[in-house]
């Protein structure tokens, strides 16, 4: 059996931490860009109905000092919430009409 | 009207005819395609006028520095703060031979940190933290050095509400020993400006930074977010998409607020109320719903539900007065936008020419840092809303550059609600204009 990356009770979730589980907002923009829709909308269905339980586990702790399980589960969080836009607004991994528009990250919190 | 349109309208009637001296008649965009109004208006606007580099933020503590490369060669700076803690900019250039005194790695990229002085990467010269010389490696091998005079080329810096801002003025003309000085920080925000000194930045440092280069003159990019008649279009996949239905959902043209102060200017927007607080685990089933995702984090393009106190907003906000304000977006001449919002922070744009055909869009996003996850979740909402909705606004402006450059229609049409882009292409028109006659006249 493999070691959890995430907290206990979120077990339904280890699939994701791969793919989603990214740190900064580059990486997980690059992964909403990249995979195909279908994998965009199955994470977005698979975590969502969790997310709320997630947000009060994660409100249990010192935000700024999440321990690593924590911190994926953080990070799973905003990957859905960048992917959310695409699944629910656009029907589409890019924003219709955006073209080769892409903002670079110039400066992100560490957490 | 829809119910949300009458809730907010005022009935007020148009506001450019309160500014007579505008006009309403058709204008061109020549201003923003004419390679030869570009260099002009660099000349008259960019190396002549306040610019916002930074916040104080970047300079945490004593002998802190940055270091700034304004697109389109503006200007290669450092930013320092001293041991008294003043603020200081100058060239990033040697005395000795020219070369780039502060950079790590790549001469091109910028760099940050803390030192006692700054050592020239080639033959050792060294600087102050006020970029005077302080040590010339092997002096006795130069000829008639006079080292008082031996700096950085010095730059106007003035701080102001924490915005650290430069002045280019004055320094292309010291070679004929002509000074230039600028008109003080204060005196160039004036009146209509000065009041936002009272909002708590130094309480928003939890920071976002986004760039990109936009296919487009700087101006049509901010012509783009100073109306409110494009996001029923551009942004109507957000409202709703149908867009007759979209149409019916954004405010009425009469509930914003518009306030012109040469060469300054403001725009008041509404927004929608807050939702009412619930209980943990009340955000219903998961739907593919962005309203549900919003309703599940608390927060939107508006900003967080809960809403951190950071104290009595300063009485300056919404001077207009409209129903359900959502933000105040303050213009500062000629290149940035300080938004603050209803919701207890505040947005960046700024916007920095390279070419007559592109420029470098900057957007900073300033928070009170979060103090639990939900609160740090709902900062990342409205994060993302923010880029998403800036995404669309980017590449309108790209069509519009690219079709404008063809003249084959040189004639165009602003309403009411499109007031701010009059004033501003006229005032942009007017600086270039009186810097060029004075240039005749010497």
């Amino acid at each position: 059996m493999t070691e959890h990356q995430l907290p206990e009770g979120f077990c339904e979730l280890e699939p994701l931490v791969d793919d989603w589980a990214l740190a900064t907002r580059a990486e997980r923009y690059a992964a909403r860009l990249d995979r195909p829709f279908d994998d965009l909308v199955e994470f977005y269905d698979t975590i969502a109905p969790h997310a709320e339980r997630a947000i009060a586990y994660l409100d249990g702790l010192d935000v700024d000092d999440l321990p690593p399980e924590a911190l994926r589960l953080m990070h799973l969080l905003y990957s859905m919430i960048l992917v959310s836009y695409a699944v629910n607004v656009f029907k589409q991994n890019r924003i219709p009409d955006a073209g080769a528009a892409f903002f670079e990250m110039v400066a992100e919190p560490a957490v | 009207m829809t119910s949300i349109q009458q809730r907010l309208a005022t009935g007020r009637g148009k506001f450019t005819p309160d500014y007579p001296e505008l006009g309403t008649g058709p204008v061109n965009y020549e201003d923003s395609i004419s390679p030869g109004f570009f260099e002009a208006e660099r000349k008259a606007v960019f190396e002549r006028s306040w610019l916002c580099i930074g916040r104080m933020e970047r300079l945490p503590r004593k002998g802190s520095y940055f270091t700034r490369e304004l697109p389109g060669r503006l200007a290669s700076l450092v930013i320092t703060r001293d041991l008294d803690d003043n603020v200081y900019a100058f060239h990033n250039v040697c005395a000795h031979r020219g070369n780039k005194v502060v950079w790590q790695e790549h001469p091109q990229e910028e760099s940050a940190g803390t030192c006692r002085a700054f050592s020239c990467k080639y033959h050792g010269w060294r600087y102050g933290l006020n970029g005077v010389v302080n040590h010339i490696t092997n002096e006795e091998e130069f000829f008639d050095l006079d080292k008082s005079k031996l700096r950085m080329p010095p730059v106007h810096c003035e701080v102001w509400a924490g915005f650290i801002f430069v002045n280019l003025a004055g320094g292309a003309s010291e070679a004929t020993g002509e000074s230039s000085v600028p008109v003080p920080l204060r005196t160039f925000l004036g009146e209509g400006l000065l009041g936002m000194e009272a909002y708590p930045f130094d309480q928003m440092t939890q920071h976002y930074g986004f760039s990109t280069q936009i296919k487009g003159n700087w101006k049509l990019a901010v012509d783009s977010v100073c109306e409110w008649y494009h996001p029923p279009y551009v942004h109507g996949r957000f409202i709703d998409p149908d867009v007759s239905k979209a149409e019916k959902m954004v405010p009425p043209v009469d509930s914003y607020h518009y306030d012109l102060f040469r060469p300054h200017m403001l725009t008041s927007v509404p927004g929608p109320p807050l939702l009412p607080p619930r209980a943990p685990g009340t955000a219903g089933e998961a739907r593919q719903d962005q309203r549900w995702v919003y309703k599940l984090f608390r927060a939107g393009l508006f900003g967080p539900d809960d809403v951190p106190d950071i104290g009595p907003l300063p009485s300056f906000l919404n001077r207009g007065n409209i129903a359900s304000w959502g933000n105040d977006q303050f213009w500062v001449f000629p290149n940035i936008s300080i938004q603050l919002w209803a919701r207890n922070y505040y947005i960046t744009y700024t916007y920095w020419p390279e070419t007559v055909d592109t420029h470098i869009y900057e957007i900073d996003l300033y928070f009170v840092p979060p103090a639990n996850a939900h609160e740090r979740l709902a900062q990342e909402v409205v994060v993302d809303s923010t880029i998403e909705f800036a995404m669309q606004d980017v590449n309108t402006i790209e069509a519009t550059h690219s079709a404008l450059k063809t003249r084959a229609q040189t004639t165009f049409h602003l309403s009411d609600q499109e007031l701010l882009i009059r004033q501003f292409h006229t005032v942009i028109r007017d600086t270039v204009a009186a810097f060029e006659s004075g240039e005749q006249k010497s």
